[in-house]
């Protein structure tokens, strides 16, 4: 009968005490392992799996596997198997980003570090891979500081900055949608140098910011801002949330029949939001940093086919990312013929990627002054499905990445180099 | 600008329905068996991924009725199996155990439908907003409002005028003499846990037709509850009510003039709450201090 006797009351104290846990959760999830060889060299991602990014965290992971398979299936680097290090860096707690960032560091001795697709997260691991001197490649976080202001001789990135997206995506923003911009921006590191570089690009095409708010990140409910942005009455609300969020912002503004009285769009898209938003919704002229439909582009329908083989879906520009951020690590061994971190680093500043792993009609290439990947980016606009249903996006221009990307003094990065 | 907020008055009242929702189905929950149910946010996931499941063989209907009930039946297995055993310990035992619970289902449903998230198809007729003035009043919107509406009603009626709601009411204030008057209080607790989570995948299945699916959707519509709970007072089922309807109208109206911090001010007001009139709005002095 002791299912019957009075338990002490849960309290108010205990509710708090349980609310403030709620926070403390992010710091548990769990961690993957690769299978063991023999003396492998160790590539570790700390990434999302939980959380807001998991989707897009999980296509990383999916195109760094296929990597791996093909380099081992190459001999591997300097010879020696590659295996991958997993772990979850949570979508939004720099701390646990930062923990498992030294643990694969410290205790797995990983060679090369990959991640981190929340921006601020990837600024903070940067921070610790810097200062082990650890080559460290970011896949997916776009905020400009990484090759930028905060650059660092041993970090490179394969994604975007959020100038080149913005300088791609404004012409075809002010051409397609609209002088007067009203800009839904999640509040954090991504969200503030995107809505900085488009309003730059912006006023250089004599476009305008009727207005903007800042949304907390992994906000569901956008109604309140979508009232607001509505009655500023510009000609174009544009979205630079991600993610969960950007799903949600543009069905409710969908929902609210938004779409019919002014134009909803914005700067970088993704095929994960498109695939979660219903097909009334996929709509808006946007910038895909990578896409999956190449016509005539050599080497792309061979990636689409492996990776529909291995996850039985299209890749995304994420799954891209990861696939060439994990060769890039291989390129870096191979061109410095050892795993110094610093011999890597130098051999990779200004190596041109050879198209089976570029994958994008010009050639893709790491600038040396910042260490950022220079590559084609795809503007058009999205679209309720094609023939192929995952055909969400019609890319109507591409870009090359050198005419987007932006000066190196602009960005402000200067590398400093261990002595 | 007066508007403005007007409007987000109007738009925080639906917002706030649906955490007074959840945040029912929460309360009824701690306040008959002291269980914080931090898998709450788990049970609306599911509610929402089954009615997606269910979806292509009864329709629309058919999974708004059915996904809420099937969510119900897991809640009272759970119960039975899981929390039961812990009724009489430190309440801290049943929040870690819902705590991990709540991770345990939201991984569940990444692994069986997916990280991506998913969009839920919902009657055409229901998606468009009912006038172009008020564009956020959409027909999904006013359905989901008159749907709460009859689930709080409903609530109240089963509380006050049933034989099972007036046990588990008399049961919140004394469950020892319930006991001892000869009612099965395991039964009692066990139904009663079923009704909470009946309302968790009502709101689910409500919160998809809004949202779509994503795995995280009852994390991220959890802590509005919860902070729903102590700002209408512990105990309290219209405070919880109030508390859902007044964090709903205080988000949007930050959003006019402070958009960064339209989530934080929620946190902010639960503090104040705590510190001036600490046993909540509703709430009863001396209960569940």
């Amino acid at each position: 009968m002791t299912d019957t006797t009075i338990p002490p009351a849960a309290g108010r104290r205990t509710v708090l005490r349980a609310a403030l846990a709620v926070g403390a959760a992010n710091l548990a999830p769990p961690f993957i392992l690769a299978a063991r060889g023999e003396q492998p060299v160790l590539i570790g991602l700390a990434n999302p799996l939980t959380g807001t990014y998991a989707a897009p965290g999980k296509n990383e992971l999916a195109g760094c596997e296929l990597a791996i398979a093909q380099i081992n299936a190459k001999g591997g680097i300097l010879g020696r198997p590659v295996e991958l290090r997993v772990e979850d860096s949570t979508s939004g707690d720099a701390g646990t980003a930062v923990q498992k960032s030294r643990k694969l560091i410290e205790r797995d001795h990983v060679d090369f570090l990959l991640g981190n697709i929340n921006s601020a997260l990837a600024l903070a691991m940067a921070q610790v891979s810097n200062e082990k001197g650890v080559l460290h490649i970011v896949p997916g976080g776009h905020t400009d500081t990484i090759t930028g202001a905060a650059c660092h001789w041993n970090v490179f990135r394969v994604c975007k900055s959020t100038t080149m997206e913005a300088n791609a995506a404004a012409q075809q923003l002010i051409e397609k949608a609209g002088k007067k911009w009203y800009y839904i921006t999640p509040d954090y590191a991504f969200g503030h140098t995107l809505q900085a570089a488009l309003e730059k690009a912006a006023a250089k095409l004599g476009g305008t910011k009727v207005g903007a708010d800042l949304s907390p990140l992994g906000t569901t409910d956008f109604s309140s801002f979508l009232i607001k942005a509505q009655a500023a009455n510009p000609d174009v609300i544009v979205f630079l949330t991600q993610g969960d969020d950007m799903v949600n912002a543009l069905k409710q503004a969908v929902q609210f029949g938004l779409d019919k009285r002014l134009h909803l769009a914005g700067a970088q898209q993704e095929l994960e939001s498109l695939e979660g938003l219903p097909p009334e919704a996929r709509i808006g002229a946007w910038v895909f940093e990578w896409y999956w439909k190449q016509p005539g582009v050599p080497h792309v329908a061979e990636f689409v086919e492996a990776i529909r083989k291995k996850t039985g879906k299209v890749p995304t520009a994420r799954t891209w990312f990861g696939f060439v951020s994990t060769w890039t690590c291989a390129l870096a061994a191979q061109a410095a013929k050892s795993l110094d971190a610093v011999k890597m680093a130098k051999a990779l500043g200004g190596m041109k990627l050879p198209p089976e792993i570029g994958l994008v009609p010009d050639t893709a290439f790491y600038r040396t002054e910042d260490h950022q990947l220079i590559a084609s980016v795809f503007v058009g606009n999205a679209q309720a499905g094609g023939a192929d249903p995952e055909d969400l996006f019609n890319v109507a221009r591409v870009a090359r990445g050198i005419d987007v990307a932006g000066s190196v003094e602009e960005g402000g990065c200067k590398l400093v180099w261990p002595s | 600008m007066l508007q403005l907020i007007l409007f987000n008055v109007f738009n925080g009242l639906i917002v706030g329905a649906f955490y007074a929702l959840m945040a029912l189905g929460l309360s009824l929950i701690l306040n008959l068996s002291g269980v914080i149910n931090f898998a709450h946010g788990g049970f609306l996931a599911l509610g929402a991924y089954l009615a997606y499941s269910l979806m292509p063989f009864v329709g629309f209907w058919g999974a708004l009725l059915l996904a809420p009930l099937a969510t119900a039946a897991l809640g009272l297995v759970v119960e039975r199996l899981l929390i039961r055993p812990l009724y009489g310990r430190d309440p801290l035992y049943s929040l870690l155990l819902t705590f991990g619970l709540a991770y345990i289902l939201e991984d569940a449903a990444r692994f069986i439908w997916g990280a991506q998230s998913l969009p839920y198809p919902i009657p055409s007729w229901l998606t468009r907003p009912l006038s172009t003035q008020f564009f956020f009043l959409t027909g999904y919107r006013l359905f989901m409002v008159v749907l709460v509406a009859l689930a709080v009603g409903a609530l109240f009626f089963i509380l006050s005028r049933t034989r099972l709601g007036m046990r588990i009411r008399a049961g919140t204030l004394d469950l020892e003499t319930v006991s001892a008057l000869g009612v099965n209080v395991r039964v009692l607790r066990n139904l009663n846990f079923g009704l909470g989570i009946y309302l968790a995948g009502l709101a689910g299945v409500l919160a998809a037709g809004m949202l779509g699916l994503q795995p995280t959707i009852g994390t991220s519509l959890i802590m509005p509850s919860f902070v729903a709970i102590i700002v209408g007072g512990l105990g309290s089922l219209p405070g919880t009510l109030l508390g859902g309807l007044l964090i709903g109208v205080a988000s949007g109206l930050t959003t006019v003039f402070f958009p960064s911090a339209s989530e934080a001010v929620i946190f902010a007001m639960m503090g104040l709450v705590l510190l001036v009139r600490p046993r909540g709005l509703l709430g009863e002095e001396g209960r569940l201090q």
